[in-house]
């Protein structure tokens, strides 16, 4: 298949946190940056994809029209902690079929305060039976990973202090702070295994990139990052324990979402995983970010304890994860995550992330994965 | 004159059979004729293939812990748990080699182990605006 090239040409975000600021200032902000970084003008736009998932129908529209109410198509996307990485899809599709030759992909959230209302997510048998706790899912897996492989407390904190470490140098983290393994491993449980400075929390934040099309490129003379691939699934049956499932099959073996999706990614950007030389990945829990190097084919199954033990994945490691800090120190607002990882990751192409920069890096992956197996996989390419 | 007690499922379909003999209530299943999955209470399409052509079962009683975690903070919203929080745990209990069934757990927190037996305990949650009492389950250890 002969598909045109789509390029990122700017990027912006507005950090992610907690603030007293409407939905529409934190994503038009971020939007606004995007335009600037990119030296376009929002009525250059020809078309806009917000991914949110708390926020109200028709945010896009709400979110845009404070850079001017221009009259182009802008649609809401949701697939849950995939939002973004739908949102970019659509974009890329929209300059892959001609239809637009520059489009602006946002992402936004603000999250209500406190504990997120469950019956958003669970039924309410669920619910009475005490079943509504994101984190029980994510810490059964963990439990049966230790069981299976001898994966340790100790390379599950090993993850939440490597992220921690990488947040220090990044303004869009909601926590830019160092903490030590021991801080990690003496902090409470929340569902065991997995602990307190293990977990990412739901926060606010937005960010957005402008997509070109070549000929765009070309006529504005800008340098874009390639978008080499982009793959959005839901997961196969009994294949992903995660919320809110009720059960999970006995016989069936089916890949995760995540080996699927990276499948799919790598076919289409014509890698492997090998020629990648940073990842963002989803750190819903720091168990979970061992389950994924091990789903993108970093290493093989039951070794991704060993993986972040050996330094691997430390920046200066053979394949950095989560140079940003990971969404456990950014904190995770779901429709704005992956485009936040984009943002880092368009960044570290660029070659200007500083402190946190991966030498050389050519070649980035961005990875995110939540409700109902969402999961989406973006590849970019200098 | 009817002596039966009133009692309903806290989720229609989850059980097979009356309610009146808890001793006697075993979880429902709807097995698929087209691919020969399970999936747990009365269905109308098999959660793998889509497939309509279900049959109900009654899945044995009797399961093991596949994996498990402790719920250390009382889970938001409408939770039926004692009143006064404590830690359980929740689990997902594998049963007659087909489905793992996400349950809470009866037994102490520091006796849980993946691989224990465990025995299906249904019991009755509350009484509901109508009057009749609602049934939930949870699985225990053998003796219990
Ligand atoms: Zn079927």
């Amino acid at each position: 298949m002969n598909v045109s090239n789509v390029y990122i040409i700017g990027s912006g975000y507005h950090s992610f946190g907690r603030f007293d600021k409407s939905y529409q200032q934190i994503g038009s902000e971020a939007a606004a940056a995007a335009l600037s970084d990119a030296g376009v003008e929002w009525r250059d736009i020809q078309a806009a994809y917000m991914a949110r998932m708390y926020l109200p129908a028709t945010s896009g529209a709400r979110i845009l029209r404070c850079l001017g109410a221009t009259d182009i198509s802008v649609i809401d996307i949701e697939a849950a902690c995939a939002s973004g990485g739908a949102a970019l899809l659509q974009g890329m599709m929209a300059i892959r079929a001609g239809d637009a030759d520059l489009v602006l992909v946002a992402g936004t959230e603000k999250m209500p305060r406190g504990f997120m209302d469950p019956s958003m997510i669970y039924s309410p048998w669920q619910i009475e039976l005490g079943m509504s706790m994101n984190p029980a899912y994510w810490s059964m897996r963990a439990m049966r990973h230790m069981h299976e492989y001898g994966t340790t407390h100790e390379q599950i904190a090993m993850v939440a202090h490597k992220n921690h470490l990488n947040s220090v140098h990044n303004p869009m983290a909601m926590y830019q702070k160092e903490f030590s393994m021991e801080q990690i491993l003496n902090s409470p449980l929340v569902c065991d295994p997995i602990r307190l400075l293990e977990i990412c929390a739901p926060n606010d934040g937005a960010a957005a990139v402008i997509l070109a099309s070549e000929r765009k490129v070309r006529e504005l003379g800008a340098k874009g990052i390639r978008v080499a691939a982009v793959a959005h699934t839901i997961s196969r049956y009994s294949s992903d324990f995660r919320c809110p499932a009720e059960t999970m099959s006995a016989t069936m073996d089916n890949l995760g979402p995540s080996e699927v999706t990276a499948a799919r990614a790598y076919e289409a950007a014509g890698i492997g995983v090998d020629e990648i030389d940073c990842f963002e990945v989803q750190d819903t829990d720091a168990f979970c970010e061992i389950e994924i190097y091990e789903e993108l084919g970093l290493c093989g199954v039951g070794e991704g304890g060993r993986l972040v033990q050996d330094g691997q994945t430390r920046i200066g490691g053979a394949t950095p994860v989560n140079m940003s800090g990971g969404l456990i120190s950014k904190g995770e607002p779901v429709g704005a995550s992956h485009l936040g990882q984009i943002v880092e990751l368009v960044a570290q192409l660029r070659g200007t992330c500083g402190p946190r920069q991966v030498e050389g890096a050519k070649t980035a992956l961005g990875h995110v994965l939540g409700a109902g197996g969402n999961c989406a996989i973006t590849i970019l390419q200098k | 004159m009817s002596t039966e007690t009133n009692r309903i499922a806290i989720k229609d379909g989850l059980f097979a059979g009356p309610l009146d003999d808890l001793a006697d209530v075993h979880l429902c299943g709807s097995k698929c004729a087209a691919c020969g999955e399970t999936g747990l209470g009365s269905l109308d399409a098999c959660p793998n293939c889509g497939s309509a052509d279900l049959s109900p079962v009654a899945l044995g009683n009797r399961g093991t812990l596949y994996t498990y975690t402790i719920v250390r903070h009382r889970p938001p919203g409408n939770y039926r748990g004692p009143a006064e929080f404590k830690p359980f745990g929740l689990g997902l209990v594998e049963v007659d080699g087909v489905l793992r069934i996400m349950a809470p757990l009866l037994p102490t927190i520091d006796d849980l182990r993946i691989g224990m037996p465990l025995r299906l305990h249904p019991y009755v949650l509350r009484t509901d605006e109508n009057g009749a009492e609602v049934i939930a389950f949870a699985y225990g250890a053998m003796g219990e």
